[in-house]
């Protein structure tokens, strides 16, 4: 029986020295030299291999960085300008400060203010309800409900609320990997600036159909009607093709367009809450809170 | 006479023939019409027309846009009213030419009478012309340019051409009607696209289950005497009128995967297609009408109907004249309940290719709640094509496009059978179809 | 404009649910469970009701509070595996010990692998099994139950059992094999009569709920396996017929192996996996220390299915 205990643990303990010494020389000699940057830059990155940065994951990202002249094409939206000067200063490069983003819905077609006019039977995915006809609503551009955004992103920070069919960006949670833009079929998300505390305003429709033929359509579409480009003194609003554009980068939230808007289409968030002046206001500051929540 | 299919699947859902008593009947033209420019497989036909002209019955209204495009030819006389975007069946935004309705004045040179022309013209450039300026198009459902299908190139060499008049789709009787009502004129015009091919042995297939026309189609071959055109029975098997299932029928070769039919030396024609070519052919009239079936389920027997409407009517204004849209239709289908698909929108009008409206009950096509995969195979039997869908669904959720391709989901001709035969509800076809069209279009980037 | 359905297509569907065709194999075990309460009594209709409903009631309680399912449930697959598993046991066997297989039938084998589709073993084997192993002395009590017809039988041991013990010299002389095709003297529900069994599997097969390659297999490999064997050596193997009337051949190859979930899809892997098991259940039977094999054999080679899947497939339509 003791013989038995002993010849057990000495084989084993044998096999045990045999085999670690191949595995070592086989690390030895199969190494592949790698550049050790790569795993430093590795170790500083978010590691959440969203892809947001266009390369395959962290590791890729990090391979690219140390290969690349330069850091002007690679840029992680996840870890931010913190993340890159950690890896700028790894690489002894410089790094172009990018202004933080965040995904904005580009719809506001709730329920109410978008009728439904079919009833949709198929698979619950929108690139498959895209696939097939122009939506459930009147509105062949906006919102098709079926949450692929929200199933694409690894971070938590879209839901679709029942209520009004849309989703909702969790904009503590978004950090701007663009998943949820590539998963929409309409193109309805958009990666916007963050904005001095997060007050951000944007157009929340992308309907591009006539003025009449969208608001017969959904009731907070942007018709194109260009009240918005004749207030903005900023010259930052454009009107193409019967759709208003803001863009972020002229854009300095005087909020003159958000008052103007006939239906409601241009939304300002995070906003301080201000008294109620008059009635017009009120259904803005309805959106605020909507976008809020 | 003996019955030929398929080798591979297939399902056999209730044919549901309801409407094949009823006549052919002639629908009156509505005060407008609209015609879309895209009424063929390729690109939309631009517009040749300005608005305030006035145009005549068989006039040409827009042009081909491309080498897969077809003319398109009013349907009615009268004046232009608009040339604007319209929505289409599926609400998508389609270019349409508003037509007021003003009398029944046809284009000059457009044969009406109703004499049978048995003489083919003997010069084959100028009968695919006749073809090609009549906008024919295949009438099957793919809506393919009939004048390109009918000239594959100096290599090819067809061997056959087949007559599909299987209509395996439950519900449909337009094919059926017309191969009783005008047995002649489509042999005739599976005779004239016979000789377009180099004079090459030429099959009629029809199922089973429609006897009627096999006798009235197998006379009027007997009398008309042209030779090598032969009818055959086909067995009643969903896919049984698919391109690739009837030409394994009817000549057993195999179109190999991305292949072309005529690449077996076949060349597939629906028997809608062949009245159209036999009426461009000889009697100069373009593809402005066609056979469209009113029917489902949930409509009663004796409001069932077989029309012969024009192009550019709106399908509202064929439910109305049909005496409405029945109350517990819970879905509206243009084409067969197998590969139709769902109108959206009730304004959009008849095109070339219309085949039905068709109203299915709540209880008829609802879809039940998906399960789980109970592995029982019943999709891997049912599919055509020898695809697993329950395997090629797992990877077309998980989005693994390598192994699609591997699978062949790329060789899915969406007949709907698998979703059709899952006892688990999965919506197997919806997700593989998103998968095909992935994956075509990696293959074609690849190229 | 009213609101009507969208969707792709098909817009019919042929109106086959999963739950309609485990109705169907409930049906098709119907003959077999009447022969059994006929001959075994009210015994036995406690061990089947027992089974069924305990299948039934702790899958719909997993289902309900555990995965939190909302929606119509179907209790008909596990009414199949109650069945299947009261069919295998003795009617002896106390009402607990019937519930702990049907505990670990559909709670171990079935819902912890997630539910229905998701096993890897046949889950009325797995109970049965776990109760072979554990209560062996209830499992193989053949003491006959009074039934409601009159028999003359006497004898509670199984021929399978017997033979284990003594060979085939302790093998009664002349069994009559038209009478076991019949009626099996000794055994479980499941092995009482060929008969009711194979009208079952027939219908089956004319109902297209299962293809018949799988049972076809079994009972060829065992025929031809046992064949080989007793063309040798008579004296010491039992012979082809001997082998596919006794025991829990017929029950388990028209019933267990043909499980949609735990075997293979294609027709010629079926084959193979009718094989595997066809020749694991008669070395079971003639070099094992347990009289039977079926249950090891199916369970074995449920392992194997995801394997043989992988090995044959459809031909594929253009594609040499």
């Amino acid at each position: 029986m003791t013989h038995t205990i002993v010849w057990t643990i000495l084989i084993l303990a044998g096999l045990g020295l045999l085999l670690s010494l191949a595995l070592f020389w086989i690390a030895r000699k199969f190494k592949v030299e790698e550049d050790p940057r790569i795993d430093e830059i590795e170790k500083v990155m978010p590691g959440a291999n969203c892809g947001g940065c266009g390369f395959a994951g962290c590791r890729a990202f990090a391979d690219a960085a140390v290969k690349a002249p330069n850091l002007d094409n690679n840029y992680c939206p996840v870890g931010g300008n913190d993340v890159m000067k950690k890896v700028a200063a790894i690489l002894g490069y410089e790094v172009k400060e990018k202004a933080p983003m965040v995904a904005v819905v580009r719809c506001n077609g709730t329920c109410e203010a978008r009728p439904r006019t079919s009833v949709y039977d198929g698979d619950s995915s929108c690139r498959i309800k895209a696939s097939l006809y122009s939506g459930d609503t009147a509105c062949p551009f906006g919102c098709l409900g079926c949450g692929d955004c929200a199933a694409a992103c690894q971070f938590g920070a879209l839901t679709m609320d029942p209520a009004t069919g849309l989703p909702v960006v969790d904009q503590e949670k978004c950090t701007a990997c663009g998943a949820c833009v590539k998963a929409c079929p309409k193109g309805v998300m958009e990666l916007r600036a963050k904005g001095p505390r997060n007050m951000r305003v944007y157009v929340s429709c992308i309907n591009k159909d006539k003025g009449a033929v969208a608001r017969k359509a959904c009731l907070s579409a942007c018709i194109g009607c260009g009240k918005c480009q004749k207030v903005c003194a900023q010259d930052a609003i454009t009107v193409e093709n019967n759709l208003a554009y803001i863009d972020f980068s002229k854009c300095k939230l005087c909020k003159k367009c958000v008052a103007e808007c006939p239906t409601g289409a241009i939304h300002a968030v995070n906003f301080p809450v201000l008294p109620p002046k008059k009635t017009a206001d009120a259904p803005a500051a309805e959106k605020k809170e909507d976008n809020n929540a | 006479m003996r019955k030929i299919t398929f080798g591979i699947g297939g399902v056999h859902p209730d044919d549901a023939k309801i409407s094949r008593g009823c006549a052919i009947e002639i629908l009156p033209l509505p005060e407008t019409v609209y015609v879309s420019m895209a009424q063929h497989l390729g690109a939309p036909a631009n517009p040749v027309v300005a608005v305030g002209d006035s145009v005549k019955v068989g006039q040409v209204i827009a042009e081909p846009a491309g080498f897969i495009s077809a003319f398109v030819h009013s349907p009615v006389s009268g004046t232009v009213k608009s040339i604007a975007p319209r929505k289409d069946m599926m609400g998508n935004n389609v270019m349409h030419v508003e037509i007021a309705v003003e009398g029944d004045e046809w284009a000059e040179g457009i044969d009406l009478s109703s004499t049978l022309v048995k003489e083919i013209p003997s010069d084959r450039a100028a009968i695919l012309d006749r073809i090609k300026a009549c906008g024919i198009v295949g009438l099957g459902g793919a809506t393919f340019p009939t004048h390109v299908k009918l000239n594959p190139g100096p290599d090819a060499h067809p061997e056959c051409l087949i007559v599909n008049g299987a209509e395996c789709e439950p519900y449909l009787t337009s094919d059926f009607r017309i191969m009783v009502e005008r047995p002649a004129e489509i042999v005739v015009g599976a005779a004239i696209m016979k000789k377009v091919l180099g004079d090459c042995r030429c099959v009629i297939g029809i199922e089973e289950n429609k006897p009627e026309a096999i006798s009235s189609i197998s006379k009027a071959v007997a009398e008309l005497g042209y030779e090598g055109i032969e009818v055959v029975k086909l067995k009643k098997k969903y896919p049984q009128g698919g391109e690739k299932q009837l030409i394994d029928a009817v000549m057993k070769r195999q179109v190999a995967s991305g292949g072309l039919p005529i690449s077996v030396g076949a060349v597939v024609q629906n028997v809608a297609t062949a009245l159209a070519v036999y009426e461009a052919v000889q009697k100069n009239k373009p593809l402005i009408s066609n056979v469209l079936t009113v029917t489902g389920d949930c409509l009663p027997a004796d409001r069932q109907h077989n029309y012969l409407y024009r192009i550019g009517i709106p399908l509202s204004y064929i439910a109305q004249y049909a005496g409405g849209v029945p109350k517990d239709a819970a879905k509206l289908v243009s084409g067969g309940p197998m590969m139709g698909r769902s109108i959206v929108n009730l304004d959009a009008t008849t095109v070339k290719g219309s085949s039905s409206i068709l109203y299915l009950s709540q209880k008829a096509t609802k879809r039940h709640a998906p399960e789980s995969c109970i592995r029982c195979g019943r999709c891997a039997d049912a599919c055509p094509m020898g695809l697993e869908p329950f395997h090629l669904y797992r990877l077309a959720k998980a989005g693994d496009m390598e192994q699609l391709e591997a699978n062949s989901v790329q060789d899915c001709i969406s007949c709907g059978c698998c979703q059709y035969s899952c006892p688990g509800f999965l919506p197997l076809l919806d997700n593989i179809n998103i998968a095909k069209g992935k994956v075509l279009g990696i293959i074609k980037a690849r190229k | 404009m009213d609101k009507y359905l969208v969707s792709q297509n098909p817009h019919v569907h042929a109106n086959v649910s999963s739950c309609s065709l485990m109705g169907d194999v409930v049906v098709a075990l119907l003959p077999a469970i009447v022969v059994s309460v006929l001959f075994y009594g009210w015994a036995e209709l406690l061990v089947l009701a027992v089974a069924a409903l305990g299948c039934i009631l702790i899958e719909w309680a997993i289902t309900r509070f555990l995965m939190k399912k909302p929606g119509p449930y179907c209790g008909s697959a596990a009414l199949v595996t109650g069945l299947l598993l009261a069919m295998n046991l003795p009617p002896t066997t106390p009402w607990w010990v019937v519930l702990v297989g049907s505990l670990v039938a559909i709670g171990v084998a079935k819902m912890s692998f997630g539910g229905l589709g998701q096993n890897i073993f046949n889950p009325a084997i797995t109970g049965r099994v776990f109760l072979l192993i554990s209560f062996p002395t209830y499992m193989t009590d053949w003491t006959i139950t009074p039934g409601f017809i009159h028999t003359d039988a006497v004898s509670g041991a199984t021929l399978l059992g017997v033979f284990n013990e003594g060979g085939v010299a302790a093998l009664p002389e002349n069994l009559d094999f038209g009478r076991m095709l019949f009626l099996n003297m000794g055994g479980s529900a499941g092995e009482l009569s060929a008969i009711a069994l194979l009208l079952g599997f027939v219908y089956l097969c004319v109902r297209k709920v299962i293809k018949p390659w799988i049972t076809l297999s079994i009972f060829a490999t065992i025929a031809l396996v046992s064949g080989i064997f007793w063309m040798v050596d008579s004296t010491t193997f039992t012979g082809p017929l001997f082998n596919l009337l006794t025991g829990g051949v017929i029950l388990g190859a028209c019933f267990m192996a043909t499980d949609y979930v735990t075997s293979p899809m294609s027709a010629w892997g079926g084959v193979i996996f009718g094989f595997g098991i066809g020749f694991i259940v008669m070395m079971i039977r003639y070099f094992g220390s347990y009289p039977e094999g079926m249950s090891f054999a199916i369970l074995i080679m449920n392992i194997f299915v995801p394997l043989i899947d992988r090995a044959f497939h459809q031909k594929k339509f253009g594609r040499a």
